[in-house]
């Protein structure tokens, strides 16, 4: 069927044939296997932030690290399938941008106010306060997306009851590992972490609005970093002074390597996270990324000795924090959703398409994982163009990926270990743990989706 | 129609439709919120 949309663009809504089983359990497989990936990622980017020295105000430690995190998200999806997507997926879904850059202002004002949260109350308060946005996730999820529909009384106690699970566990492992006593200005520091968790859990709506549009999280991340950096500029600026900012970030050039280093690896764990959004929805992949805090835990631990001669109760409270945790997270992964409830996300993604008026074809190629494919190329002839495409680099493309590799090793040369006390053996056991994750993660994704 | 005047009537409906999808004020009132409750913490 064709039939002009609210943007008078030409809406095709040609009922899809539903998605053979087989593939649509592999995608809930691959989700899942992303939320637990990004969770390492997103736990192991607090590491290098560990080494820097905390004389340096909070909101300039934030700026930098965007400023990582911008150059990672352009030059990351450049190197994987080049930038020439990023046109196509605009090309066929442009309201994305704007969805993308409101995603990115909301991102840097909550992380902003989680600053503010842990100053006014303390660590142990101030997350899991803040990690209430995995139940928000699931609200707007079900309420908007039919997220969790049709899916039985027993898939909900599962990710309900997994995420409750895993606040419970958060709670713990965040008074086990914190040592910052809660002073003044309570209730602020309480509004603030409630307000980060808020926009957090509401900055999935757009998230997941992208990706039942069939929009590739490449292609979202790379315009949700201008409003992230835009916005982070513009409080950075107001809250310090463009004169003392500078010179702040001139006296800490021996630290901006390991900012920005602990940016870029937070960027390759928030991509994993926006590819669990995308194929298992914000109700699963949002609880499953929270695992965040146990890699976290990891390297405090064994990396940093945070825990060192602590009493038996905190041992406990990370024991027992940590295997809350790990059972919320597995009951969340073993709830994927059924046919029905999958169909009802097909009912949101065609709801969607027809409002902005994208193609048909788009939106479903973009929900099965696969590249769109035209009518006029056929099967074998298609996927063999697709995957040229897949392989096409421009100029644009090289002069991103040199130029973030050759200001990474500028500041690498600049930079300065601080007299620590590591454990190196352990840095490196986590580090090829995680690489080896990102390794399967990827060629898992590059094989079931061709990071679609 | 010439080419400039397709693309601005086309953005003015992007636009529109954007301001007019309940699911856009959500998270825009939820970021306003977050700038003033900021603004009251500095």
């Amino acid at each position: 069927m064709t039939s002009f949309s609210s943007t008078g663009r030409i809406a095709t809504t040609a009922t899809p044939s539903p998605l053979p089983a087989i593939r649509r359990r592999r995608l809930q497989a691959l989700g899942i296997f992303c939320g637990f990936a990004a969770g390492a990622w997103l736990g192991g980017a607090e590491a290098p932030i560990k080494v820097v020295n905390p004389d340096i105000s909070p909101v300039t430690i934030s700026l930098i690290m965007v400023c990582g995190v911008f150059l990672a998200r352009w030059s990351v999806p450049a190197l994987i399938r080049g930038t020439s997507h990023v046109r196509n997926d605009v090309r066929q879904a442009p309201h994305l941008i704007v969805w993308a850059v409101l995603a990115g202002c909301m991102w840097a004002v909550a992380n902003t106010l989680t600053i503010y949260a842990i100053r006014n109350v303390g660590l142990s308060i101030a997350f899991p306060l803040w990690n209430t946005n995995s139940l928000l996730g699931i609200f707007w999820g079900f309420l908007l997306f039919n997220e969790l529909h049709h899916a039985g009384w027993k898939r909900w106690l599962g990710v309900l009851g997994g995420a409750v699970c895993m606040f419970g566990g958060a709670t713990l492992l965040a008074i086990a590992s914190s040592h910052q006593a809660a002073p003044g200005k309570a209730s602020l520091g309480i509004l603030a972490a409630l307000g980060a968790g808020i926009l957090w859990g509401t900055m999935y709506i757009p998230y997941r609005k992208a990706y039942l549009t069939g929009m590739n999280p490449l292609s979202f991340i790379t315009f949700f970093t201008v409003g992230e950096l835009a916005t982070m500029t513009v409080l950075a600026i107001a809250y310090r002074g463009a004169t003392p900012l500078w010179h702040e970030i001139v006296g800490a050039r021996t630290v901006l390597f390991w900012l920005m280093l602990g940016g870029f690896v937070w960027v390759l764990g928030d991509l994993f996270q926006q590819y669990a959004t995308k194929y298992v929805g914000i109700s699963r992949g949002i609880p499953l990324s929270n695992t965040n805090q146990l890699w976290g835990l990891l390297w405090g631990i064994l990396v940093f000795h945070e825990l060192r001669g602590g009493s038996q109760t905190v041992y406990a409270q990370v024991a027992g924090g940590s295997l809350l945790m790990a059972l919320g997270a597995l009951a969340i992964a073993l709830s994927s959703a059924t046919e029905r409830e999958h169909s009802s996300w097909q009912d949101a993604a065609n709801r969607e398409g027809q409002r902005y008026g994208v193609e048909g074809e788009y939106v479903h190629a973009g929900m099965e994982g696969r590249e769109m494919t035209s009518k006029e190329t056929s099967g074998r002839d298609a996927g063999m163009q697709s995957d040229a495409i897949a392989n096409a680099r421009t100029l644009l493309d090289w002069l991103l990926i040199l130029g973030t590799t050759a200001l990474f090793a500028v500041l690498a040369i600049m930079a300065k270990l601080p007299h620590m006390d590591i454990a190196l053996g352990w840095a490196i056991s986590l580090a090829v743990a995680m690489l080896a994750l990102l390794a399967t993660c990827g060629i898992a994704l590059w094989r079931t989706t061709r990071f679609r | 129609m010439s080419q400039a005047q397709t693309r601005s009537t086309g953005s003015r409906n992007l636009f529109r439709v954007i301001v007019t999808d309940i699911h856009f004020w959500i998270p825009f009132t939820v970021l306003v919120g977050g700038l003033l409750l900021l603004d009251k913490l500095r």
